[in-house]
């Protein structure tokens, strides 16, 4: 896959102030404000038309995002009198008619476009005190203004809440397509979804390894459930497991170098393993009668969370990889599964059913406390992303299967994927992923 | 006396130990030594396979699709009936190989489907096996929830995709 982006930044734009390291926004506390921002219609400051409404498309993404993240409010600009932004700098804004619809920040944007080439200057501000916190400058392709959007959003974020947005990431998924399953890719928002295989089979079970350049899968193309990686920078794809029966349920290794997976011993009872990429040798971490399956390594790789049907229904268990002990965490209902271990270690996301239906649910890898998070249709495959404050599931509640987003929490529940054929199976890339 | 008592206070010592060991033995979990068995290469494609009716139409009657109940890989007598002249058949037909699909209905979660249509075509496998077909004869796919035969959401359509299919192919 060739680099799509040719992205010039400049950092401290026309920077005298230097930003001091203030938190505004405390995002540990659980009581955290929401910071209202305002986030205004960007300039065109000549060039040519703007044909693709930039000015609109460009700002409504960082005001998305940071809506999304649940820490800021958006404030609405039509509130706003139309003098109160004459420039994009300091000297241009009305500080007072901002505090007025209660803005304590402020984002303003201006571009030009030459050519196929998009510049944007973008800045943020502290609305309360008139002080400049961020500036840079992106040039592109035009096409490239959600991924610049993106990235400044990122970079409001941070200069906010001092740590690092996720609005970069990316969120690889099945979909239907007729009778077979390709793997697709989309920014975390839905933005720039694409498809990256193209066997007409069916691929399924997409992993991320850790470096977020690579993503392992199961493929029937050729003729068996195999395991597969997928180097996205190369875009090659290579073999790493043929085993007779499943080749399934692949997932990273905070490590990078093991994968841990599903595969069948003769009867057909499927086993945990763990396969070490570079040599190919396994070591079977699971021996029961029954089924086990979908393992999620804790980020120290100390533990897995697995699903098996030991007690006659499938439930969620924690692995302990150096002795193979396992302990139960689910009791509840009779059909848990999908577990997905937080990035910082701390929750364990699962779905189980609940009246018939399936639901996400949280617990603390102890299983001493759970909690639902969705309610309305089906709710499966929970996947964190790498900051551990949201998650990506799947859901039927719009009467085929689509991938959605929410916070941690269960709020801000939103569609992001539309058009023909289920979504499913959602994994949240790390950061810095291709 | 008092060497008695003391024999005593051990004695109950002892069986309040194996006791508590027992219950607690109860509540923790058993520990599983992991075992270096690794599964076979695979050497099947499943494009190789048809439909018997492709084969011969009348095939169609013999190598009827058999049904599961959700959750669960046993075999009800009605597929056992079904297997026995499946069976029946590759005796006298020894140049065909048969390929069992492990299905399931799109109520359960997509991965744990994928194992546990292994599970149901594998049912199917051992008993054929059990009537004396040879291992190498027999291979096995499992498709999970990901090709319904029925696309309703509804149980009539669901017990129609919780189910052992079959395909046929010439050595």
């Amino acid at each position: 896959m060739k680099k799509i982006l040719f992205l010039l930044v400049i950092n401290g734009l026309l920077v005298s102030a230097v930003c001091q390291a203030k938190v505004y926004i405390d995002i540990s506390s659980p009581s955290s404000r929401r910071l209202p921002i305002l986030i205004p219609t960007f300039k065109n400051t000549g060039g040519e038309l703007d044909r693709e409404n930039l000015a609109s498309k460009t700002p409504q993404i960082i005001a998305d995002d940071l809506d999304f993240s649940g820490f800021f409010k958006i404030i609405d600009e039509t509130a706003l009198n139309s003098s109160t932004l004459e420039g994009l700098t300091s000297d241009r804004i009305k500080w007072d008619d901002l505090a007025i619809v209660g803005a304590e920040a402020v984002v303003t944007g201006g571009f030009s476009i030459q050519g196929g080439v998009v510049s944007f200057e973008l800045r943020a501000y502290d609305a309360v005190q008139g002080k400049f916190l961020i500036g840079k400058k992106y040039e592109g392709r035009r096409e490239d203004y959600r991924l610049i959007a993106h990235r400044f959003a990122n970079e409001v974020f941070r200069s906010l809440t001092g740590v690092d947005g996720i609005f970069e990431t990316k969120i690889a998924y099945v979909k239907a397509i007729g009778t077979d399953k390709e793997i697709s890719l989309a920014d975390y928002d839905g933005g720039n979804a694409k498809q990256l295989t193209n066997y007409g089979s069916l691929c399924l079970n997409p992993a991320w390894a850790p470096d977020g350049k690579r993503i392992a899968f199961t493929s029937y193309k050729d003729g068996n459930p195999n395991l597969y990686i997928m180097d996205l920078a190369r875009g090659t794809t290579r073999l790493v497991s043929k085993k007779k029966g499943v080749n399934i349920t692949p997932d990273w290794a905070p490590d990078g170098e093991r994968i841990a997976l599903t595969l069948n011993l003769k009867d057909g009872n499927s086993e945990i393993y763990v396969l070490h990429e570079r040599s190919g040798s396994l070591e079977r971490m699971t021996s029961d009668q029954s089924t086990e399956v979908s393992p999620s390594w804790s980020p120290d790789g100390r533990h897995m969370a697995i699903v098996s049907d030991r007690s006659g229904s499938p439930q969620i268990y924690v692995l302990e990889v150096a002795t193979g002990r396992v302990r139960r965490i689910t009791y509840d209902g009779s059909y848990n599964t999908n577990p997905a271990w937080s990035p910082k270690g701390d929750r364990i996301a699962y779905s189980g059913m609940v009246g018939g239906r399936h639901q996400i649910f949280i617990t603390t890898p102890d299983g001493q406390i759970h909690q639902q998070i969705s309610r309305e249709g089906n709710n499966e495959d929970p996947t964190w992303s790498p900051d551990g404050r949201f998650l990506a599931f799947c859901s039927d509640r719009s009467g085929q299967k689509e991938i959605y987003i929410m916070r941690a929490d269960g709020s801000g529940q939103k569609k992001i994927t539309y058009g023909r054929g289920n979504k499913s199976e959602p994994a949240w890339s790390p950061f810095g992923s291709m | 006396m008092k060497l008695y008592a003391k024999l005593f206070v051990i004695l109950c010592c002892a069986i309040l130990l194996a006791v508590s060991g027992t219950a607690c033995s109860k509540k923790q979990v058993k520990q599983e030594a992991p075992a270096t068995t690794v599964p076979e290469e695979s050497d099947l494609n499943a494009k190789e396979f048809v439909e018997p009716s492709e084969i011969d139409p009348a095939l169609a009657k013999i190598f009827k699709d058999i049904y599961f109940d959700f959750d669960r890989y046993n075999l009800k007598p009605e597929a056992k009936k079904t297997l026995d002249s499946i069976a029946e058949w590759l005796k006298n037909n020894a140049s065909y190989r048969v390929l069992i699909e492990g299905h399931c209905d799109e109520r359960g979660t997509n991965e744990y489907n994928l194992a546990l249509g292994e599970r149901r075509a594998n049912s199917a496998k051992t008993y054929l096996i059990g009537l004396g077909i040879a291992e190498k004869r027999i291979s096995t796919i499992s498709y999970g929830e990901e090709k319904p035969q029925c696309t309703e959401h509804n149980e009539s359509c669901w017990s129609k995709n919780r189910r052992d299919h079959f395909l046929l192919a010439r050595k």
